[in-house]
């Protein structure tokens, strides 16, 4: 688990831009693993987590909002390939007049906009299992789990971290059996 | 007038109880549409002929102006100028083949039609659901005006002015204002107006969705209102024509009608109209200054103005052709509205297939090439490039492909292939090709038919309301 106090956080109100800046300070500070963080947790007033912004909703904000693509997502209902719907949306933008201030208006934007807000399952108790938290990634097709202790958000559980766990005690697992055959 | 106030309530209430998934209330929508003292105004009719079975049953129920051929039975609805034609039910002991089943038909085929509001719809048959061979139920739905029910037995559905359900079971279902579907079985789906979306499971899919503040110009529905727009103000301005024809009892046809020909006592025809042998023009059909070649039809609610069609055109149900030329063979699909100018005719060269729900409107003449799919709106070159595409180049599309409004998925040649055979059959039922001997359709089958009139309740709690009727043979 990464302690919040590691993890990249932005208060309710902040930008895109801000946000990106708390990751990317995030990222340079964090050296504990190989893993880099991908996400920024949004808190209230209270330093309570009410959101969380992953590297998809940050690319996400910038994906043009206009009626027409939404028009075309929605053909999907019709029993349409996700390789037909790319080739409309595709050939409509090479038609659609070029928008140049996409970056400009997306930095603006508000976390609020974008974030996620954490679902039931996206909690884990700072005592769960291993089993358990991957059996919840898994499940819920989560990339992290907020860590709880009581009430309050503790820390962030990060699927490389839980890969790397798990992968320790496999490897562990390995030699035990290994020095058992040796013996 | 109460109870048929009270019913309604009811069929509304049902078709929210259905609809509630998509969280839409039909009431602001139709509670208003037609006045009750309209409802009271109009004798229903049904025929007779030695070719369809005759077994209708009313229950419960009004049926304002419309018009019944073959098995059907009618209970707690209402149905305003509408047409049930049954003159395509399977029969008792067929075979109805189904991919590699061959299903008997235990007995012969009904409409069954509970619990449901049809405002000036068609309902014809052909259904192909090997479910429900022998019921072709439509429940709890409602179908606003110029709305096709072809073949496509509904439970639970809405459908705006000018929708067409082809083909396809559909339930629980919102099918918006001028939208085509045809695509087997479809359920709790929210339709938006304006969408053409014709799918064979595994095979292919197409779907074009009109551009809707263009569409809007020629027909707009919301809550609160009637439907508006340029085809309501078409058939509104033709509709005195039609008074007269139910108005009168005897009525001899004003045209020479050819022996393998059939005209319709119920259609309106305007002078220097031209029709040909096994010409086939339904009930409700308007035509002026019409040349009917050999083997073309109009189906109800289409009118031909001004306009040749050469021979073996079909002009679906509720098609409008207005100043225009048709080569051979031209298939001219449902609703498809398709207007030229005095000075800027429109031409349409043989075999092409105009795509249900067309609009082709031009100012300046227009021709499409021999062989040529059309489809969505056209109002000049620029639409025209952007929505067709010959039906050679189409057959090669073996992937996807997109054009303009256009998705298409799946195998370009076998949507032809559908197409082309649908044409044939609507052609042999109708009877194009009938030889003196042989091959009949309707054309020769629906001549000399009798027609009988029903009335409602004149006053009292029952206005309105027909009495319990059966009619037997």
């Amino acid at each position: 688990m990464v302690p919040i106090s590691e993890y990249a956080t932005v208060a309710v109100g902040s930008t895109l831009s801000e946000a990106v800046l708390a990751l990317e300070k995030a990222q340079e500070e964090y050296c504990h693993t190989q893993y880099s963080h991908r996400a920024v947790l949004v808190l209230d007033s209270n330093k309570q987590v009410v959101g969380k912004v992953s590297q998809l909703d940050f690319l996400r904000s910038l994906d043009p909002k206009d009626d027409k693509i939404e028009r075309i997502k929605d053909i999907r209902k019709f029993g349409f390939s996700s390789k037909s719907i790319a080739l409309q949306q595709e050939q409509y933008r090479r038609t659609a007049p070029p928008n140049k201030d996409i970056y400009t208006k997306a930095v603006k934007l508000k976390v609020e906009e974008f974030m996620q807000t954490p679902s039931e399952g996206e909690y884990v108790n700072e005592d769960t299992s291993l089993d358990t938290a991957v059996h919840q990634l898994l499940t819920g097709h989560h990339l992290s789990l907020l860590v709880t202790q009581k009430k309050k958000i503790v820390g962030i559980l990060r699927m490389p971290d839980v890969f790397a766990a798990t992968f320790h005690v496999m490897k562990e697992v390995e030699a035990t059996k290994l020095g058992e055959d040796i013996s | 007038m109460k109870e048929l106030e009270r019913l309604l309530d009811r069929i509304i209430q049902r078709v929210n109880i259905n609809l509630r998934e998509l969280e839409y209330d039909v009431n602001p929508l139709v509670q208003k549409l037609i006045p009750p003292n309209q409802m009271t105004k109009f004798y229903a009719f049904y025929g007779i002929t030695p070719h369809h079975p005759l077994h209708l049953q009313f229950r419960h129920s009004n049926l304002a102006g419309s018009y019944f051929l073959g098995k059907c039975s009618v209970t707690n609805s209402l149905l305003y100028k509408s047409d049930i034609r049954g003159d395509e039910l399977k029969q008792k002991a067929e075979l109805f083949q189904y991919q590699e089943f061959e299903i008997p038909v235990a007995e012969d085929e009904e409409i069954e039609i509970d619990d449901s509001f049809l405002i000036k719809t068609l309902v014809h048959n052909f259904s192909h659901d090997p479910e429900t061979l022998e019921k072709f139920f439509i429940r709890d739905t409602i179908s606003t005006h110029y709305a096709n029910i072809h073949g496509s037995p509904s439970d639970g559905c809405f459908l705006g002015p000018f929708s067409t359900v082809d083909l396809t079971t559909i339930r629980d279902c919102l099918v918006g204002t001028f939208s085509y579907i045809q695509a087997g079985e479809v359920s709790h789906l929210n339709i938006e107006p304006g969408t053409v979306w014709v799918r064979s499971p595994e095979t292919f899919n197409f779907l074009y969705r009109f551009p809707l503040q263009r569409l809007n110009n020629y027909i707009y529905f919301a809550a609160g209102g009637s439907p508006q727009g340029v085809f309501i103000d078409f058939v509104e301005d033709r509709k005195e024509a039609f008074q007269r024809i139910f108005n009168v009892v005897n009525l001899e046809p004003s045209v020479s009608v050819p022996n393998s020909a059939s005209l319709d006592r119920f259609a309106v025809i305007r002078p220097k109209t031209h029709i040909s042998e096994n010409v086939l023009v339904s009930q409700r059909a308007f035509l002026q200054n019409a040349w009917l070649g050999k083997g073309a039809n109009a189906q109800e609610h289409s009118y031909i103005i001004n306009s040749r069609l050469e021979g073996n055109d079909i002009t679906a149900h509720g098609a409008k052709i207005i100043e225009a030329d048709l080569g051979k063979d031209v298939f001219v699909g449902f609703n498809c509205f398709l207007r030229g100018r005095p000075e800027s005719r429109l031409t349409i060269g043989q075999d092409s297939i105009i795509m249900p729900h067309t609009i082709i409107d031009v100012h300046k003449p227009m021709t499409i090439p021999a062989g040529y799919l059309v489809w969505g709106l056209v109002t000049d070159e620029k639409d025209l490039k952007n929505n067709s595409m010959s039906l050679k180049a189409f057959s090669k599309i073996n992937t996807r492909f997109s054009k303009g409004d256009m998705i298409f998925e799946g195998s370009g040649a076998e949507f032809v292939t559908v197409f082309k055979e649908r044409i044939q059959h609507i052609l042999e039922a109708n009877g194009a090709f009938f030889n003196g001997h042989s091959n009949k359709g309707h054309a020769q089958q629906n001549q000399n038919i009798s027609f009988n009139t029903i009335q409602p309740y004149p006053m009292g709690e029952q206005e309105g309301l027909y009495p319990t009727i059966i009619i037997r043979p």
